[in-house]
C-alpha cells in the first residue's frame, strides 16, 4: 500500500549515511481536543519526538480593536468581554481605566474595592480553568471537572453580582455597575473557606501526583533571560523565577493597600522555568488570590460606586496607555481619543500573544505529548491571542 | 465441558448415533453463543454504565439518569444508536484492513473466554495450556489496533497504532515474568488447575503466599491495565493528544466493537488476575451433594473479584494522568522487568529453601494488607473532613442524585 | 539514575497514587453538585426562579410605560433594538409603529436597561431561546400602533398601568441606578 492521502515530506536526511528517516508534516488544530479553542500548530515530527511546532493564529479574529472605533466609549464594554472570554473582568477593567485616565475621571474608593474584589474572584475563575485544563491535558479528567465544579460556584456569585456568567460587563466608566449585593460578601467568604480546602485537596489530587510531576517537569523550560526576551508576561514569566507583578510593580486601583505576595517558580520538582513551575505558580496565585479578597471585603468603604460619567462621554483628545495585570499577566490598553464621542484607535497588548510565541522555540526536541502540557501550561486562550 | 457431554451420552440423554465430536461440536458452539451474547457482550456493555456512574460521582456528577432506571439501559441505547450509524470507510483508507481491524480486535477480546473460569464446573475448555492460551490469544488485540492504525490512513491512528504496538509488546513481558512465579508453584498452566491450588481464605491466596508473589500481583496488574490500554496507559486513543488515536476514523458499529473490546477486556483483566492470585471461584464449603447451589455461590465469588477488579480499574483511570510514551517504556523496562525478574527468582528460591510455604508469612502479609486497607479509608475519611464536607453533605447511596446543600 | 532516586521512584508513585485514589473514592460518598436539569428538578422548582435579580435575560419591553424616547435604542452598541415612532396630533403623542429586538443579535449587556426612564425594557430571568428560525428570534412588541406613555406629574392613577408602573420603577432603582450616570448632558 502507498502512501498516497499521507503528504509526508518526503524529506529525506541521511544522519552519517545510517538511518533514512522521513519527516512528518502533522496538522494539529484549528480543530483539536487540546488546542483550548482554535489554535493551529505545523508540527514536524520525526516519529513521537517534534522538530518543530509553528502556531498558526488568526482563526478566531474578531476585530475587537476596530469595533471600539465604531461603538462608542461605553458601548465598548460589552465588547471587552469578549476580548478574554476567560478572564472577562480584566478587559473591562483595562478599558475602564483607559477612558477613565483621558477624561480625568476619580473614581470611587468603595468602586476601586469592588473591582479589585471582582478582578480577584475573575482570577481565580481563570486560573480554575487553566489548572484544570492542564490536568485534562494530561490525561486527567477528574481533576478538571473539580476545578470546573468551584468554577462553577464562582460563576454563581457572578451572576449574583452582575447578571451574568461569563461575559461580565460589570465595570463601567467611572466605576462599577452595581453595587455588592446584600449578604454576597458572606456567601464570597464562605465560598472561600471551601475553595481554599479544595485547593489542598487539589494538590493531593493531582498537583504532586508522580505521574504528573514526571509529565511537567524539566518539560519546556524557559530560563528567565529567555522569558523577559520573548516578552513572556504574568504567571508564565514568574515560573521562570522573575518576581514581576503589574500589581506590585506599577499598581493600580487599591492594590498598595493589600498585602499580599507574589509567587515564583523555585524548580521545585525539577529545572526553574519548566512547565511544573508555571503550574504551580497558578495555584499559589489562587491562595494569594484568596487573601486579596478577604482583605478587600474587610476593608471596603461605604460610599457610591461609579462616578457621575456623562451618558455621551467625550473625552479630550489625546492618547494612554494603562496596564494592569490580568490572570494573564501585563495586559496593555493604549487609547487614542480625537474628542469625538467615539475612541480614535484603541491597541490591547495581552499575555497570550506573547506566550504562543515561545512556542515554536521551547518546542523542539520535545514529544507531541508535552506539546499539550507546553500549550496549557502557557496558558493560551485563543481569542486573547487574536481578538 | 468434555465430561457432561460424555456423562449426557451416557446417560442415553443424547442419541450415540451421532459422533460424539458432533456432539462436543453442537455443546461448545451452544455454550459458546451463550456465554458471548448472555455473558461477554452484556458485561462489557454494563461495564460501560458503571464506569460512567462511578465517574460522576468521582467528578460531583450524577452521570447517565435517563434510559431506564437510574440511565441503567443506556449502554443498549449506546449500541443501537451506534449499530444505527452510518458505516464511514474513508476514501483513502486502506479498505479491506480498515474494515478487517475491528473483527480482529473483537476475536482476540472474546477468544479469552474459552478458558476463563466462571466456577468450578463452568468452563468452556479447561486447557493443559490455559494461561498460555490468554496471553497468546490476547497479542491479536495488538494486530487489530495496528491495522486500524495503519489502515486508517491518518497521521493521529497511525502515531496511536504504533504507539499500541509498542507498548503491548512491551508489556508482555513483565505480564508473562509474573505468571511464572504462579506457574512455577503449582506446576500446571491450567486455569482450574491453579485455582484448585489455592484456598477460598485470603491467606490461602497466591497473592500473600510470599512477598514476591505480592509485587507480581502488582507487576501484572499494572501490566495488564497497560495491555488492555487502560489510564495511565491509554497512550494509543490518548484524547488530548491523537484525538482518538487508532479509532479516530472510525464509526458507528466497528467504533463500537473497539470501545466493546476495551471494556470487556476490563472483565478479562480481572478474571486471570482472581484466578492466578485471588483464589479464583474457592468458597469454604464443599456442598459436594448440591451441585446447582456451589456452582452459583462459586459463579458469585468469582464474578465479585473479577469486578473488583473493573471498579479498580475504572477508579485508577478517573484518578490518574497519562504517561508520555517513553516514560511508559522506561517504566516497562527499568521497573516493571527487573521487578518482575527478580520475583521469579526470589519465588524459586523461596521455593526451594521453604518447600512448604510459611503459614506465619501468609498470615504476616494478609494482615499487612488488612491494615494498609484500613490506613486508606482512614485517609478518605481524612479528605471528607479536610474538604469541609458533615453528614449532611454526604450520602452513602450509590445511586444518589439530590445536589449538595452549602 | 543511582539506588536511592530508583526506590525513591517507586515510593513517591506509591504514595501520591494512593493518595490522588483516596481523594477520588471520597468523593463516592460525597453528593453530587449539579441537577437533573431541565426535568427532574425537586417539585415546584423552576430554574428561572433560582437566578438572582440581577441576571440578564431574555429582554422584555412593557409597551403600556415605553415613552418611545429612544434612549435604549442609542444605547445599544450592536444595534439589535429598532423603534419607529411619529407624533401623531390626533392621537394626542408619540405613536409606536414598531418596536423590535432582535434577540439573535443582542448581547445581554444590560446597557439599553440601564437609561430607560420607566423601566419598560428590562431583562427577563428567561434564558431558553432556542428556536428553529433566526427570523422567530426576532421580538415584535407593537402589534398594532401604540400611544407612547407620558408621565404624569401628579403619579400614575390608572389603575391598569399602576402595577406595571410600579414594578418598572422598582427595576430602574434596583437594577439601573448605579450605572445609570448622568442624564443630563445627553442633548
Amino acid at each position: 500500500m502507498g502512501l498516497a492521502g499521507f503528504e509526508v515530506e518526503i524529506e529525506r536526511s541521511r544522519n552519517g549515511g545510517g538511518v533514512v528517516t522521513e519527516d512528518m508534516t502533522l496538522n494539529m488544530g484549528p480543530q483539536h481536543p487540546s488546542t483550548h479553542g482554535v489554535l493551529r500548530f505545523v508540527v514536524r515530527a520525526d516519529g513521537e519526538v517534534m522538530k518543530s511546532a509553528v502556531p498558526d493564529v488568526g482563526y478566531l479574529h474578531r476585530s475587537i480593536e476596530k469595533i471600539a472605533e465604531k461603538v462608542g466609549w461605553h458601548g465598548f464594554i460589552p465588547y471587552t468581554d469578549r476580548v478574554d472570554y476567560v478572564a472577562a473582568m480584566f478587559c473591562n477593567h483595562g478599558w475602564a481605566m483607559a477612558a477613565e485616565k483621558l477624561a480625568g475621571i476619580e473614581v470611587p474608593k468603595r468602586a476601586e474595592y469592588c473591582r479589585v474584589i471582582a478582578d480577584e474572584l475573575c482570577r481565580l475563575h481563570s486560573h480554575l480553568l487553566s489548572v484544570g485544563s492542564m490536568a485534562m491535558d494530561i490525561g486527567a479528567f477528574t481533576p478538571f471537572t473539580h476545578a470546573i465544579r468551584e468554577r462553577e460556584y464562582l460563576n454563581d456569585l457572578f451572576e449574583e453580582l452582575c447578571g451574568a456568567r461569563l461575559t461580565f460587563h460589570y465595570m463601567r466608566i467611572g466605576g462599577v455597575g452595581w453595587d455588592l449585593p446584600p449578604g454576597w460578601a458572606e456567601k464570597v467568604l464562605a465560598f472561600l473557606d471551601r475553595f481554599e480546602a479544595m485547593i489542598d485537596e487539589y494538590n493531593r489530587l493531582i498537583s504532586y501526583n508522580k505521574i504528573f510531576v514526571e509529565r511537567l517537569a524539566n518539560v519546556a523550560v524557559i530560563t528567565a533571560a529567555e522569558a523577559i526576551d520573548y516578552n513572556l508576561v504574568g504567571p508564565n514569566l514568574r515560573g521562570s523565577g522573575v518576581r514581576y507583578d503589574v500589581r506590585k510593580d506599577d499598581p493600580y486601583s487599591v492594590y498598595p493597600e493589600l498585602d499580599f505576595e507574589v509567587p515564583v517558580g523555585r524548580g521545585e520538582m525539577g529545572t526553574l522555568g519548566d512547565s511544573f513551575d508555571r503550574y504551580i505558580v497558578r495555584m499559589e496565585e489562587m491562595k494569594q488570590s484568596c487573601r486579596i479578597i478577604r482583605q478587600a471585603l474587610r476593608q471596603i468603604p461605604k460610599g457610591p460606586v461609579i462616578a457621575k460619567v456623562p451618558r455621551n462621554f467625550k473625552p479630550p483628545a489625546g492618547d494612554c496607555y494603562v496596564r494592569l495585570e490580568s490572570a494573564r499577566g501585563d495586559m496593555g490598553w493604549y487609547v487614542v481619543s480625537d474628542g469625538t464621542a467615539f475612541p480614535h484607535r484603541c491597541k490591547i497588548r495581552t499575555g497570550s500573544f506573547s506566550g504562543i510565541s515561545i512556542i515554536e522555540h521551547v518546542s523542539r526536541d520535545l514529544m507531541i505529548a508535552d506539546l499539550v502540557a507546553v500549550i496549557a501550561s502557557l496558558d493560551l486562550v485563543a481569542p486573547e491571542i487574536d481578538r | 465441558m468434555q465430561e457432561l457431554v460424555d456423562s449426557l451420552i451416557a446417560s442415553g440423554l443424547l442419541p450415540d448415533t451421532v459422533p460424539a465430536w458432533a456432539h462436543y461440536l453442537a455443546a461448545m458452539l451452544l455454550f459458546g453463543g451463550i456465554v458471548v451474547f448472555g455473558f461477554v457482550l452484556p458485561i462489557a456493555g454494563i461495564t460501560t454504565w458503571v464506569e460512567r456512574r462511578v465517574m460522576g460521582r468521582m467528578q460531583s456528577r450524577i452521570g447517565p439518569n435517563r434510559v431506564g432506571p437510574a440511565g441503567f439501559l443506556q449502554w443498549l441505547a449506546d449500541g443501537i444508536k451506534n449499530l444505527l450509524k452510518e458505516d464511514i470507510v474513508p476514501r483513502a483508507a486502506d479498505v479491506p484492513l480498515f474494515k478487517l481491524a475491528p473483527y480482529v480486535v473483537i476475536v482476540g477480546f472474546v477468544a479469552t473466554f474459552v478458558v476463563l473460569p466462571f466456577s468450578g464446573d463452568l468452563i468452556i475448555a479447561d486447557m493443559n495450556v490455559g494461561i498460555l492460551y490468554v496471553t497468546s490469544v490476547t497479542a491479536l488485540v495488538v494486530v487489530g489496533i495496528l491495522m486500524a492504525g495503519w489502515a486508517s490512513n491518518n497521521k493521529w491512528s497511525l502515531l496511536g497504532g504504533i504507539r499500541s504496538a509498542a507498548q503491548i509488546v512491551s508489556y508482555e513481558i513483565p505480564a508473562g515474568l509474573s505468571i511464572f512465579p504462579i506457574v512455577a508453584l503449582t506446576g500446571t498452566l491450567s486455569m482450574q488447575g491453579i485455582i484448585r491450588a489455592q484456598g477460598p481464605h485470603p491467606w490461602q491466596w497466591f497473592l500473600f503466599d510470599n512477598p514476591f508473589t505480592l509485587c507480581a500481583f502488582v507487576v501484572f496488574f499494572v501490566s495488564a491495565l497497560a495491555e488492555g490500554n487502560r489510564t495511565p496507559f491509554d497512550l494509543p486513543e490518548a484524547e488530548s493528544e491523537l484525538v482518538a488515536g487508532f479509532a479516530t476514523e472510525y464509526s458507528g458499529m466497528r467504533n463500537l466493537l473497539f470501545f466493546m473490546a476495551e471494556w470487556g477486556n476490563l472483565y478479562v483483566i480481572g478474571a486471570i488476575v482472581t484466578t492466578l492470585f485471588l483464589g479464583g471461584w474457592q468458597i469454604p464449603w464443599a456442598l459436594d451433594g448440591q451441585p446447582v447451589l456451589r456452582n452459583v455461590l462459586q459463579f458469585g465469588v468469582f464474578f465479585a473479584k473479577a469486578y473488583f477488579f473493573v471498579f479498580l480499574a475504572i477508579w485508577l483511570r478517573w484518578t490518574l494522568p497519562r504517561v508520555r510514551v517513553d516514560q511508559m517504556m522506561t517504566m516497562c523496562w527499568k521497573y516493571l522487568v527487573p521487578i518482575a525478574l527478580v520475583n521469579l527468582l526470589g519465588t524459586a528460591v523461596w521455593m526451594l529453601v521453604f518447600p512448604e510455604g510459611v503459614p506465619a508469612v501468609r498470615w504476616l502479609l494478609t494482615l499487612g494488607a488488612g491494615v494498609a486497607l484500613l490506613a486508606f479509608f482512614w485517609r478518605v475519611r481524612h479528605h471528607v473532613v479536610a474538604a469541609g464536607y458533615g453528614l449532611k453533605q454526604l450520602s452513602f447511596n450509590p445511586l444518589a442524585t439530590r445536589r449538595v446543600e452549602w | 539514575m543511582g539506588v536511592g532516586t530508583y526506590f525513591r521512584n517507586i515510593k513517591d508513585a506509591v504514595v501520591t497514587i494512593a493518595d490522588g485514589m483516596a481523594v477520588t473514592f471520597s468523593h463516592l460518598v460525597r453528593k453530587p453538585t449539579t441537577i437533573e436539569y431541565p426535568d427532574r428538578l425537586p417539585p415546584g422548582v423552576r430554574v428561572q426562579d433560582t437566578l438572582p435579580f440581577r441576571y440578564r435575560g431574555i429582554l422584555e419591553v412593557d409597551l403600556e410605560i415605553c415613552t418611545a424616547c429612544l434612549a435604549c435604542e442609542r444605547a445599544c452598541p450592536i444595534d439589535c433594538i429598532v423603534i419607529d415612532a411619529q407624533k401623531d396630533k390626533a392621537a394626542g403623542g408619540l405613536v409606536m409603529t414598531r418596536f423590535d429586538i432582535d434577540m439573535a443579535k443582542c448581547m445581554y449587556c444590560g446597557l439599553c436597561s440601564e437609561p430607560c426612564p420607566t423601566g419598560a425594557i428590562h431583562h427577563t430571568p428567561e434564558f431558553e431561546g432556542a428556536d428553529y428560525s433566526l427570523e422567530s428570534l426576532v421580538r415584535h412588541f407593537v402589534k398594532a400602533p401604540t400611544l407612547a406613555y407620558k408621565p404624569k406629574k401628579a403619579g400614575e392613577d390608572d389603575p391598569a398601568i399602576k402595577p406595571i408602573l410600579d414594578r418598572g420603577l422598582r427595576y430602574v432603582a434596583e437594577f439601573a441606578v448605579a450605572g445609570g450616570g448622568d442624564d443630563t448632558s445627553d442633548a
